[in-house]
Formats: structure tokens, C-alpha cells, sequence
């Protein structure tokens, strides 16, 4: 999954990033709101960490103008502004949640992944596919009840799948929601990490759809 | 009474003084043209007198025996023949010690009456006018003449016409009656003019009343209209107070604002950085001392904001805008929970007394409560009694036990340490409510819950 985190003081923004990286996002960064738009506009995000105060363009005008070019990104303001008229008008340009400075971690990180399963029409924290249960929270993923343990990139891709079931995923797809923007890309790799995931998974769970990309089915 | 009719209003003293104006001088006018046409009246009738005295006098004769005649068939007037018609003359003789003969002549009119005049020193052919009374009693106008005939240079007589004056006073009632209805119906034109003049002189002033209403109602921000040259200058120097005072609470608000937003983020920043350092007694102490930190700055916070609006007159907030737009931010802020959240119906015209923030913040944090501790729903419902707003927020939770209610809304007491939140929620909405004259009391909700009430002044 991958991240936009827009924030304009750097030692919070490293920090940020840090924790970000922690709990497996591939992380993009903008200090300030025309680099934000822009990389908003452009890249292709699971999620977008936003501050208000920012230099050149303000936190809320970068939303609106998001959403008025149809980006539906998942948007997590992340501000100092506390006032509840501050809130509804974040909430009313677009926002998908509001979270407070100063701030817990676990709040922050589980605001996200709730952010981003509601965003792949996903209720539950435990994605579930056939035999297969993943739980966001953990992270753990298991096989009938029984752990299996994944690499953390081979864990990033499932995950990916696991939120999109029955959808055909392209491998650009995968490449651009798995890598930040500075990351070498080679879609290779991605190919490299399925191979491993079926071998610990029973088989026939990722399809491959020619030419197309993959695809998880419940058996 | 209408309310511009006050003791001591504009209205009140201009209507009196134009009106007390009006009233003396057509009075003035009114004696001053009776006694005029009186006046006019009254020479008319003297010399319609003294025409009947030259007639009797060229018709005085001596006969043979020397003794004055006036023969009455030369008379024109039928009234000297009519026994008391109101019109009589008598001829008076007077000797030389000043002793008189009355009636040596008379009228026939007088029949057996005389007319009595008091003596009166008349020079020779000098006309002289007196009232007298009738032989009916009635008002009589006398003009008398002192004569000397040559015939008889030794004898003096002394010749008068009375005539009756009650017509012509009448008459003079007659006008009188006609002036004063007159001058009465142009005193009530004028009145009428002064009451529309005043209407339309003040009307600028009731606009300014409605003016100053709206402001006081919050449903203008400053004295909107224009007004007359001798005016404006008052409603521009009242628009700059009221435009000062909004900047100096704005940006006081501001600044209290953007040093909690400047504070907040380095705040962050400690708590994480100590959250990575090795020594495992850093972070606690950190994490609780920023906790602390961000407490005083949101309690202070919201302390300066309310203490700066709280006591302006004329604010308006229309409830069910505010209510909709917190329930958006409850949606997504709460959207893990799926909970049912019910936000009622509020009517449109329905308003809160005081600044918006104020009251977003108050219902911001029942809500934000509401919406922790719900298992499943809530329910928001509003009632209007009189000049109060009465807010529940009712929820499905645990509820919170009568004995720790009154702890739970003093600052900083937080039931559930697992909950995010500074603690100061329910402390802050009894803070502010009490600046408005507003209450805040926590019962059992009938969805098996807390319902917490609100109660606060409601704007016209």
C-alpha cells in the first residue's frame, strides 16, 4: 500500500515516514501543497496522510481541488486545527478522516488501514478469501486457522490482492501501490514475489490472467 | 400608548410643542377676527343709528306755542310706529341748571316706556353712543345728539335713537360660529400635517431601531441602511465600534489559535521522539507530560475564545446547519463503528443565542462522546421552550453511573484512559453553557445509555 504524507515540518514529517515504513506503506512525501497536488494528481495512491498548514497552497484547498479533478483517494487530514468548524469544513471538502495533533500512533495507523479497506469496499479488519485470513491489525495471515509467515514484501502484495478480491490487478498496478516514487521500479520483481506467494499458499488461490495481470479467487 | 409616544420621546415633544403652537394661535386668530368682525358690526349699526338721528333732527320743529315737534307721518322706518319693535328715539329737554325733561318726544314704538340715559355733558351737535336696556329688557345701542334750534337759542333738547342690537349681535354669534368651525377644521388639517411631518421625520429613526434590533439578533453583523446627513455620521462611528470590536475578537481568537497550532505539532514531535529513545522511562514521562500540555492549551484555548465572545450582543447561530455539518464530521470520524445515528428534525428558524464556535464546540464534544461510547445508535433531538433551547444527545453505551456524573464534568477527568481524548470534553460544553447562561446535565437515556442536556438561550 502506498502512502502520500503531506506535512511541512520536517523532523514530524521524518517521523511520520518512519512509522509509515514500520507498518509496511510505501511512502511518498510533499512539504508543501503545489507538490502535494501535484503528486496527488499524478501518482496513484492507497491513501493520502494531509496536513492543513502548508506553505504555497493550504491543506484544504489541495482536497478540493483533488476532488474536483475526481481523485477519490482516501484522505486523512492530520492537523493541529482542532475546531470543530475546522473539521466540518475538512470533513465537507473531502475529507475521509480527521485526526488531531498531537496524536497516538495506534490511532493513526489503525484510522489508515480502516481508511483504506473502506475505500476497497472492505468492512471487516480480517480480510478473508476462501481458506486464506489476513488481519489488517496484526498483520498476521494464516491458512485454515494455521500462520503462515511472509516476507514483508510478499505480505504488501497479498495484501494488495487480498483487498481487491475477484478484481484482475495489473502488474503496473501492484508496481505503483507497492514502491514509492523514488523506488527503482521493475515490475520483475513483482512476478518474482507472486511465484513465492503461491508456493506458500494453496494453489490455484492467484490466477493468472493473461496479458492482464493477476487475480485472488476463493476456490 | 404607542411606543413612539413615550414620556419625554421625540415624537411625544415634537407632536406637544406643534400642537400647543397650533392651538394658542388659531385661538389668537380666532378672538382676534370675532372681535374684528364685531368691531365692524358694531359701526355698521352706529351709523345706521346716527342716519336715523339726522332724519329725526331735520324733522324736529317749534310749533306756534314753541313746543318741539316731530311729525311721525314723515317718518319712513314703519318700525317707529310698531309698540316695542326695537327701534325708538325720545327727545329729552334740557334746561339750564342741568336739570332734564325726559321725554318730551317719544317714538310711538316706546309707547309708554321712556328710555333712560344717564346725564351726559354734550357739546353741541356732538354725537355720543351708550348701551342702554329696553322697556322689554332688551340690549339697546343709544346714539344721542344735543340740540339747539334757532328758533328758540335759550332751549336746549337732547335727541336719541335707540335700536335693539340683538340682531346684529346675532349675527356677529353667527360668525363667530362659522370662524370657529372653521379655524377648527384648519387646526385638525394641521394637526394632521404635523403628525404626517413628524411620521416621516422620525421615520429614519424607527429604521435605525430596526436597525439596532437586527444587530442585537444577530442577524446583521453591523447597522446596514442608509439614513439622513444628520444621522450617518452616529450609524458610521457605531459601525466602526462594531466593526473594531469584531477584529479585536477575531483576531484575538486568531492568535490564541495559532499559538495552540504552533505549539501542537512540536508537541507531536517530542512524543514521538521519545517514544524511539532507548531509555524505557522517557516515553511515559513524555507521553503524559505532553498529554498534560495539550490539555492546558485546549482548555485555555477554548476558555480564550468563549471569554472573548461570549458577552457580544447580537449573535445568531441557526441550530440545524451546525447540527448537520457535526453530524457529516460524526459519520466520518466514527464511519468504523457503522453506527445508526439519529439527528431529528430541526426546524429551520431555530436559533442559538451566541457564537457559532461556541456552540459547535459544545455539541461537537456530546456528539464526539456520544459516538465513543455508543454500542450501535444514537439519537439527537432539540425542543424549543420559550427563550431556551433544550439539547439531548442520548446514546446506547455503558452509560456513565449517577455517582460519577458530577466528577466526569469537572475539568480533565477522563472514566476510560483507553479512549483517545484530552479529558476535557464534557468540562469544556458545562464552561462554556454557564457563560451563556446555559446548563449541562448528564441522565439516564432511554436507549439504555447516557443522555447528556443541554439547555441553552434560544435567538429570536
Amino acid at each position: 500500500m502506498r502512502i502520500l504524507l503531506v506535512e511541512d515540518e520536517p523532523t514530524l514529517r521524518a517521523q511520520l515516514r518512519e512509522a509509515l515504513m514500520a507498518a509496511g506503506y510505501a511512502v511518498d512525501e510533499a512539504d508543501n501543497g503545489r507538490d502535494a497536488q501535484y503528486l496527488g494528481e499524478t501518482e496513484a495512491f492507497d491513501a493520502v496522510v494531509l496536513d492543513l498548514g502548508l506553505p504555497v497552497v493550504d491543506g484544504l484547498t489541495v482536497l478540493q481541488r483533488w476532488r474536483d479533478a475526481g481523485r477519490t483517494v482516501p484522505v486523512l487530514i492530520l492537523t493541529a486545527r482542532d475546531n470543530w468548524n475546522e473539521k466540518v469544513a475538512g470533513i465537507d471538502a473531502g475529507a475521509d478522516d480527521y485526526l488531531t495533533k498531537p496524536f497516538h500512533w495506534e490511532e493513526l495507523l489503525a484510522r489508515l488501514r480502516a481508511l483504506i479497506r473502506r475505500a476497497a469496499g472492505q468492512a471487516s479488519p480480517v480480510l478473508r478469501c476462501g481458506p486464506l485470513q489476513l488481519d489488517t491489525r496484526s498483520g498476521r495471515v494464516a491458512i485454515d486457522g494455521q500462520p503462515v509467515v511472509l516476507t514483508s514484501h510478499e505480505f504488501k502484495v497479498l495484501a494488495y490482492l487480498m483487498h481487491r478480491p475477484g478484481a484482475v490487478v495489473s502488474r503496473t498496478e501492484l508496481t505503483e501501490h507497492l514502491y514509492a516514487q523514488d523506488f527503482d521500479r521493475d515490475s520483475n520483481t513483482i512476478e518474482v514475489f507472486v511465484g513465492r506467494l503461491r508456493k506458500k499458499l494453496p494453489p490455484g488461490l492467484i490466477e493468472t490472467a493473461r496479458g492482464l495481470g493477476y487475480r485472488l479467487a476463493a476456490p | 400608548m404607542t411606543p413612539g409616544l413615550r414620556p419625554g420621546s421625540l415624537r411625544l415633544r415634537l407632536l406637544g410643542a406643534t400642537l400647543v403652537t397650533l392651538a394658542l394661535a388659531l385661538t389668537g386668530a380666532h378672538v382676534w377676527l370675532g372681535g374684528l368682525f364685531r368691531d365692524h358690526v358694531l359701526r355698521q349699526f352706529d351709523s345706521g343709528l346716527v342716519q336715523q338721528l339726522d332724519q329725526l333732527t331735520a324733522r324736529l320743529l317749534l310749533d306756534a306755542q314753541g313746543q318741539p315737534q316731530i311729525d311721525p307721518g314723515r317718518l319712513s322706518d314703519p318700525r317707529w310706529a310698531r309698540p316695542y319693535s326695537g327701534l325708538y328715539w325720545q327727545l329729552d329737554a334740557l334746561s339750564a341748571d342741568g336739570q332734564s325733561r325726559r321725554g318730551v318726544l317719544r317714538s310711538r314704538s316706546l309707547w309708554d316706556a321712556e328710555l333712560r340715559l344717564s346725564a351726559d355733558a354734550l357739546a353741541d351737535g356732538a354725537l355720543h353712543s351708550h348701551d342702554s336696556t329696553g322697556p322689554q329688557g332688551e340690549a339697546l345701542r343709544v346714539v344721542e345728539r344735543s340740540l339747539q334750534l334757532a328758533e328758540q337759542p335759550q332751549a336746549r333738547w337732547r335727541l336719541m335713537v335707540a335700536a335693539d342690537t340683538r340682531e346684529a349681535l346675532a349675527a356677529v354669534n353667527d360668525f363667530n360660529g362659522v370662524l370657529a368651525a372653521s379655524l377648527g377644521a384648519l387646526g385638525l388639517l394641521l394637526a394632521l400635517a404635523a403628525l404626517a411631518q413628524v411620521a416621516v421625520g422620525l421615520a429614519p429613526l424607527r429604521a435605525l431601531q430596526g436597525a439596532l434590533q437586527r444587530v442585537r439578533e444577530g442577524r446583521a453583523p453591523r447597522l446596514e441602511g442608509r439614513f439622513p446627513v444628520e444621522v450617518q455620521p452616529l450609524i458610521d462611528d457605531f459601525n466602526g465600534v462594531l466593526d473594531r470590536n469584531a477584529q479585536v475578537v477575531e483576531r484575538a481568537r486568531t492568535q490564541a489559535g495559532n499559538l495552540a497550532h504552533a505549539l501542537k505539532t512540536p508537541l507531536a514531535v517530542l512524543e514521538n521522539a521519545a517514544r524511539q529513545s532507548p531509555d524505557p522511562t522517557l516515553a511515559p514521562l513524555v507521553t503524559e507530560q505532553v498529554a498534560l500540555a495539550h490539555r492546558h492549551i485546549h482548555w485555555h484555548l477554548a476558555r480564550a475564545r468563549a471569554a472573548a465572545t461570549g458577552r457580544l450582543p447580537g449573535q445568531r447561530t441557526p441550530l440545524a446547519p451546525l447540527l448537520d455539518g457535526l453530524l457529516r464530521v460524526m459519520d466520518k470520524l466514527h464511519a468504523a463503528r457503522a453506527l445508526d445515528i439519529d439527528g431529528g428534525d430541526v426546524p429551520a428558524d431555530w436559533a442559538f443565542a451566541g457564537e457559532e464556535q461556541d456552540l459547535q464546540e459544545m455539541l461537537g464534544n456530546l456528539l464526539d462522546n456520544a459516538c465513543r461510547s455508543a454500542r450501535t445508535a444514537l439519537r439527537v433531538r432539540v425542543q424549543r421552550e420559550g427563550a431556551q433551547l433544550h439539547l439531548a444527545v442520548d446514546d446506547d453505551g455503558p452509560g456513565i453511573a449517577p455517582a460519577q456524573r458530577a466528577a466526569v464534568l469537572q475539568r480533565g477527568v477522563r472514566l476510560d484512559e483507553s479512549q483517545p481524548g484530552s479529558g476535557l470534553g464534557l468540562a469544556i460544553v458545562v464552561e462554556l453553557a454557564a457563560l451563556y447562561g446555559g446548563a449541562l446535565t448528564l441522565e439516564d437515556s432511554d436507549l439504555g445509555g447516557l443522555s447528556a442536556r443541554l439547555t441553552l438561550p434560544a435567538a429570536a
